[in-house]
């Protein structure tokens, strides 16, 4: 995290993440027209907006889980959206949580963790579970390293995802819709983690419907709202005086309620 | 096991019917003819009384049957048979009623069989007039020939099936296929024409007759091996004999079908298990056989567990090409005897034994793995418990 740290602050000025000119459809369907992004290091990134507004598709462009019909993704400099890209490194250093956990089923909650960095790390296993065991600690899980994932809650399971990400060190984390699948009692948890995640200097880049999350704990607040981002910018100014009707529409229904 | 027991120890509600049908069965017993070893034919006085027993109960429950129907509407406030006590003497008596029919059971049937079985084994000639002992002296006489075809069927199934298994993996492994961006040209070809291969095969085994299969292999290869050099017909036979011809068409069947059952285990296993792993960094191939395929086979167990009793069952069309497994062992010994429906009924308990015991094995097998097998619908209701 340390050499994170620094990294963020000498090379300030250049983006993690640049998303350029980007497009996607789905048969007829334009689900993103045109994106632009830029995503610097150690900042937190909210994307708001109504469902069906191509939130979660931009986030799995960034790391290629769907793949772009135009544009750009640089990530680190390198394009993902270049033929024959070695996608598998580039993912090494983008962590993501799903709105369905997604844990591996056939595993306990360690082996989880330690799966990846001892397949692509070649990290020796006992290096690797010392190191899932620091993770797990910090998302307060130390104790159900060798529970069976289909045992935990939701709130658990969620943790126990992050956790997982984490153990690959990475430079970016990508969040979608992480308490969506959750029940309020125990959104509170999850989001607690992400926080201090934030905190530590993570760049993040957040699809979510916990507004009290986008305004306090991001500093860019993108609102997208049918495949463009028709708003973007710091939490202060999007949430007290939207400028697009659209964006204010939104979120009046989420401070009504 | 615990239902049956709350059955027979609390359950009242079929007292009265449920033991006048056991009573009417141990009656009719009663009535049959005494086989050779029968016990009770010495003590004929005890039989005497037994058979009143059973009478007193149906006439006791007529009664009971003839109360609730006049007093349909006041029966549980007025009739004397629905009083704790008589619950209880009843439940007592319906006991001893079960006891008297088992005795009749062992003496009439299981007695009868043996004596059927003595008789049969002791004979020098067919005793062709009797039914039962006509059986049971063909099964002994042939049982030499019997257990080869046994040995034969079991081998054929089992061997099969594992082969199967193995080879269906990797068919598996190619039909489903994905063609992945990192992939290069290469790769890419070798991906379509694993998943083209695949599927012909698929459709090629599953859409003709084993038994067709069975000859094309036999007969195909046996050309094959013919053209290659100059065999005598045993060296022949001892190359390319039918139980190997019937071993690997067993096997190529049976691998089209299984993998069919593991491609529908992998394609249940969610896409989010992919995804994940893909997000971490994993290649396909990583994903595949760290996340996917583990999972898929689990998914799996139940059909492909079937597969082996299918196998048990469907290697009797290999008799076409004279493996000599069980169907073609009954068919030899009902040649030998002009007989052929003794020799079938024995060869139809056989393979019922033996699927019904690979199928509970099996059923082990799969409880270690955390399969569920519950009942389709089922739910954790438990009997309604009746106050005595």
């Amino acid at each position: 995290m340390s050499e994170k740290n620094t990294g963020a602050a000498s090379v300030a000025a250049e983006p993690m993440v640049r998303i350029e000119g980007l497009r996607k459809s789905f048969g007829d369907l334009e689900v993103l027209r045109d994106i632009n992004l830029d995503v610097m290091p150690g900042r937190v990134v909210t994307i708001i907006g109504a469902s069906g507004s191509g939130k979660s598709t931009l986030l799995r462009c960034i790391n290629l889980l769907e793949t772009p019909d135009a544009g750009h993704v640089w990530f680190h400099g390198s394009d993902l959206a270049a033929e024959h890209v070695d996608v598998n490194r580039l993912r090494e250093k983008i962590g993501m949580v799903f709105q369905g956990f997604n844990l591996f089923n056939n595993m306990n909650v360690l082996d989880n963790c330690t799966l990846a960095p001892v397949t692509l790390r070649k990290m020796g296993k006992a290096e690797a579970e010392e190191v899932a065991l620091r993770h797990l600690e910090s998302v307060g899980l130390a104790d159900f390293a060798r529970a069976d994932v289909n045992n935990l809650s939701g709130g658990q399971k969620q943790r126990v995802a992050i956790a997982r990400a984490l153990c690959m060190q990475p430079d970016l984390m990508l969040f979608d819709e992480p308490t969506s699948a959750l029940d309020p009692e125990i959104v509170g948890e999850v989001l607690e983690v992400m926080r201090c995640l934030a905190a530590e200097g993570m760049t993040m880049v957040v699809v979510t419907h916990e507004m009290a999350f986008a305004r306090n704990v991001s500093d860019e607040v993108v609102f997208m709202d049918k495949g463009v981002i028709a708003e973007k910018g710091a939490p202060e100014k999007l949430f007290s005086s939207p400028e697009h009707p659209r964006t204010r529409e939104f979120l009046s229904r989420y401070l009504e309620g | 096991m615990s239902k049956l027991r709350d059955f027979v120890t609390r359950d009242h509600r079929y007292v009265l019917l449920g033991t006048s049908a056991v009573a009417v069965v141990g009656m009719l017993l009663s009535s049959s003819p005494r086989p050779a070893m029968s016990f009770l034919a010495s003590a004929f006085t005890v039989e005497l009384v037994m058979y009143y027993v059973l009478a007193a109960w149906l006439v006791a429950s007529a009664l009971a049957l003839a109360f609730k129907l006049t007093h349909w509407k006041s029966y549980a406030e007025t009739s004397p048979l629905v009083r704790p006590p008589a619950r209880r003497a009843l439940r007592y008596a319906s006991y001893v009623i079960w006891a008297i029919v088992l005795v009749l059971v062992i003496d009439r049937l299981v007695m009868g069989l043996a004596s059927a079985w003595v008789a049969a084994v002791s004979a020098t000639d067919r005793p062709a007039d009797d039914f039962l002992q006509n059986i049971l002296w063909m099964f002994w006489v042939s049982r030499s020939t019997y257990v080869t075809g046994v040995t034969t069927t079991i081998a054929l199934a089992v061997f099969g099936t594992v082969i199967a298994f193995i080879l269906a993996l990797l068919l598996v492994f190619c039909r489903i296929q994905a063609v992945d961006r990192p992939d290069n040209d290469f790769v890419r070809f070798w991906k379509v024409v694993g998943t083209g291969f695949a599927k012909v095969y698929s459709t090629v085994v599953r859409g003709t007759p084993m038994m067709v299969q069975a000859m094309i292999v036999y007969y195909g290869i046996l050309g094959i091996i013919r053209a290659t050099g100059d065999f005598s017909g045993a060296e022949l036979n001892q190359i390319w004999s039918a139980f190997n011809a019937g071993l690997v068409t067993v096997s190529l069947n049976s691998t089209a079908y299984m993998m069919e059952v593991l491609r529908g285990g992998i394609a249940a296993v969610d896409k989010g298990q992919m995804e994940a792993a893909r997000s971490l960094g994993l290649s396909q191939w990583q994903a595949m056989l760290k996340v996917v395929f583990p999972q898929g086979i689990k998914n799996s167990i139940p059909g492909l567990s079937n597969e082996l009793v299918i196998n048990i069952k469907d290697s009797s069309v290999l008799s076409i090409i004279s493996v000599f497994d069980l169907t073609f062992a009954a068919r030899t010994i009902g040649g030998n005897y002009y007989d052929y429906f003794p020799a079938f009924l024995i060869a139809a308990a056989i393979y019922l034994v033996l699927t019904m015991v690979a199928t509970w094995l099996l059923g082990r097998f799969a409880h270690r793995f955390n399969v569920k097998t519950e009942a389709v619908g089922s739910t954790s209701d438990t009997p309604v418990k009746v106050e005595e």
